[in-house]
């Protein structure tokens, strides 16, 4: 059934499996930015898009709110971020 | 196959188990990807398209789904653009090494 369960891993090297490790890890990271854009998506068009969808592109003032939407939503992690150190310090 | 074979570790059967993987993986990504963005723009058309559902679904509730889906992948494309640049920005601030995965990501296409 599961293709992997053929692979004879034993047969990689010690610098086969860090080849490997490090492929996961990049992918890894990379699969955790597109689920932050997922969730970006998700609130901005939210607060973006409010009226009808009469066309497939985004208008100029809704590009412009979804990219505000990206920064303030960064300042607002960051600002988060930074008042919780700040308590931390207390 | 040879991914059956026994040839004793020649470097070509490692490379293929290698491979293997990483495709693999990369193919999962890829599916669980798709599953999500569809998942999200069934939710959000859903609710723009079809206030009052009918017996039907009308010509017109589907051509505003396909417009629909259109703009979110437009949206989803804007966001992902001003998350990478600005993740990019701020570890550029602070110096992370998370600028190389953002640099693959963004020049990867999708």
């Amino acid at each position: 059934m599961d293709p992997t369960a053929q692979l004879d891993l034993s047969k990689l090297s010690d610098a086969d499996k860090k080849e490997l490790n490090q492929f996961l890890t990049n992918e890894a990271q990379k699969s955790n930015i597109q689920q932050t854009v997922h969730h970006l998506a998700d609130v901005c068009w939210k607060k973006c898009i409010t009226g009808k969808v009469s066309s497939g592109r985004l208008d100029r003032t809704e590009e412009a709110c979804a990219q505000n939407c990206v920064e303030r939503w960064m300042d607002t992690n960051l600002s988060v971020l930074k008042h919780l150190e700040s308590l931390r310090g207390q | 196959m040879a991914i059956f074979g026994s040839s004793s570790g020649s470097s070509g059967n490692v490379d293929e188990i290698k491979s293997t993987i990483m495709k693999q993986l990369q193919q999962e990504a890829a599916v669980n990807n798709a599953r999500q963005l569809i998942g999200k723009v069934n939710e959000h058309c859903f609710d723009k398209c079809i206030p009052a559902p009918g017996s039907t679904l009308s010509s017109s509730e589907e051509g505003c789904l396909s417009t629909c889906m259109e703009k979110y992948i437009s949206l989803w494309n804007v966001a992902s653009k001003s998350y990478i640049a600005r993740v990019g920005k701020e570890s550029k601030k602070y110096g992370s090494q998370e600028t190389i995965a953002m640099n693959s990501l963004a020049t990867g296409g999708d």
